[in-house]
């Protein structure tokens, strides 16, 4: 027999599922440790192909000033101060991923609970008609 | 305000029963101008400048995500410019991958600003942007904004000097023009800072808890923003027509105003078609969100106390009239309402639909037609009270 409630319920779940349920599902699927290390990794090696697309675009800009004095540069002092600009933009850009995707993983967790104690209650109204 | 108020309704009716077609139309709309608008200002490769291509490609836009739009325009962008110059296509090449790869991975939601932000450029209304992510944004809507406004700045300048960059040989020389135009644009960065501190300023009072704060939000933004892009232009001398800022300024809130009231406040709840199954049936639900048409209803209270009046309503003894919405549809909300007519009685409510015909009429003892054909008002037994059939 058809339980007007309980559709209610399910209905909800099925469109929580077909939308945010989704992303959430995947999120949830991670351990926290996990899931925040992988998306800083990404974060990495789009902030790293950034900084050498900015790095390549300065060079092309100034080319010949640079093939110009290239015999007159401190090349290892050139090389300490571009690494120790790229270690700075990884490190600020990492450490904004870090929040984003910290704060991004409990409201996925929160809402996957919510999702959960759905279930234990669509459980309990089955167990119920059972019962009946 | 009533008939305003019937109208979002009937829009949040309409949207939500038509949302299948609503949403590809609209993502139509969008991909269509904006990709006219690149062509119109750019329009260098022959090949895609065209309309028939455009309506397929827009039309090929409105059946995928609404990211799609911003790749599509990127490509249009990127096709045009390096038809002009390779060294064009480059730097803007670069812009767009950096915007990609380290802002619009976080917020893929966003990337419709940077395409309504040409858009309201061109359009000559830029300040509807920051007016409107104050009110639905967050700070981080700055960054987007100011995406959108690079964006724009890049193709201005690009297409302002397309016979200089044509003119030149060097590959070196022209990209170095190219990025000196983005670098050296105080007009452009006058732009970002003016609509930052304007989406901080609306952002912040909006979420104040006090009366009309949309509105105090809206109105303090638009002239901060002013304000600043006029100091800059003292400072930097951009040549910003002071008069064309203010003009823009004001449709801009008046557009904005007219945003709030139809689509930031209203919630456009989707239509929910799933499907799931238990162990006895497979269910197929279209799961509606709930309407109702509210119907402005004036009530009328406290008509007269003096006993050789009561049967007389008088415009000029009405003590308070007050506007109310009810649920329902307006044939059934007041279609025949009934109001008690009691001599022992001091204070009365109408609550017909027809409020202004009903509150105007002067009923006599007896029935007569107060609200339009529909409604009447008739004697009753004691206690005043309103009875709708």
């Amino acid at each position: 027999m058809l339980n007007e409630d309980r559709i209610i319920l399910m209905t909800k779940m099925a469109a929580y599922e077909n939308n945010e349920g989704k992303k959430n599902g995947m999120i949830g699927s991670y351990f926290r440790g996990d899931y925040i290390g992988l998306q800083v990794m990404k974060s990495i090696i789009s902030a790293t192909i950034s900084f050498f697309v900015v790095a390549l675009m300065f060079l092309f800009y100034d080319f010949e000033k640079i093939m110009s004095d290239i015999y007159k540069i401190d090349l290892l002092q050139l090389g300490k101060r571009v690494l120790l600009i790229f270690v700075i933009v990884i490190a600020g850009y990492s450490l904004l991923s870090y929040g984003v995707y910290s704060y991004r993983y409990s409201r996925a967790k929160k809402n996957q609970n919510l999702y959960s104690n759905h279930l234990k209650k669509l459980a309990q109204m089955y167990e119920k008609e059972v019962k009946k | 305000m009533g008939k305003l108020l019937v109208m979002k309704e009937q829009l949040k009716n309409i949207y939500s029963k038509y949302e299948v077609y609503i949403v590809p139309l609209l993502k139509f709309i969008t991909a269509f101008v904006f990709l006219l608008q690149i062509n119109s200002k750019l329009g260098y490769m022959n090949k895609i400048d065209n309309v028939a291509i455009v309506l397929i490609v827009a039309l090929m836009c409105s059946f995928l995500p609404y990211n799609t739009i911003v790749v599509v325009g990127a490509a249009f962008v990127l096709a045009h410019l390096y038809s002009l110059s390779a060294e064009c296509a480059i730097v803007a090449g670069c812009l767009f991958l950096l915007l990609f790869l380290l802002y619009f991975r976080f917020s893929p939601k966003d990337t419709m600003v940077v395409v309504l932000m040409p858009i309201c450029f061109m359009l000559n209304i830029p300040y509807v942007m920051p007016l409107a992510m104050g009110l639905i944004g967050t700070p981080a809507s700055i960054v987007s904004v100011s995406c959108g406004v690079v964006v724009y700045y890049m193709i201005e300048h690009i297409n302002a000097n397309a016979t200089t960059i044509l003119g030149m040989t060097d590959a070196v020389a022209k990209f170095r023009f190219v990025v000196n135009g983005l670098l050296n644009n105080n007009l452009m960065l006058i732009t970002i800072a003016a609509f930052a501190v304007a989406i901080m300023i609306c952002y912040i009072i909006r979420r104040l808890s006090v009366d009309h704060s949309w509105t105090i939000a809206v109105i303090a933004s638009a002239l901060t923003n002013i304000v600043i892009l006029l100091i800059g232009d003292l400072m930097f001398d951009t040549n910003i027509s002071i008069f064309g800022t203010i003009i823009g300024t004001v449709i801009s809130i008046g557009i904005v105003k007219v945003l709030q009231f139809f689509v930031f406040n209203v919630d456009y709840s989707r239509t929910e078609t799933v499907q799931f199954e238990d162990d006895e049936y497979y269910y197929y639900v279209k799961a509606v969100p709930k309407i109702s048409v509210a119907v402005p209803v004036k009530t009328l209270k406290k008509i007269n106390t003096q006993k050789s009046a009561l049967n007389t309503v008088k415009p000029t003894q009405r003590s308070q009239v007050t506007s109310r919405p009810t649920s329902g549809t307006n044939s059934t909300v007041g279609s025949r309402t009934t109001v008690g007519s009691n001599t022992a009685t001091s204070s009365r409510t109408i609550s017909p639909t027809r409020q202004q015909t009903s509150t105007n009429s002067r009923p006599q003892q007896g029935s007569r037609t107060t609200g339009g054909p529909s409604s009447t008002i008739g004697s009753r037994s004691p206690g005043g009270t309103i009875d709708r059939k």
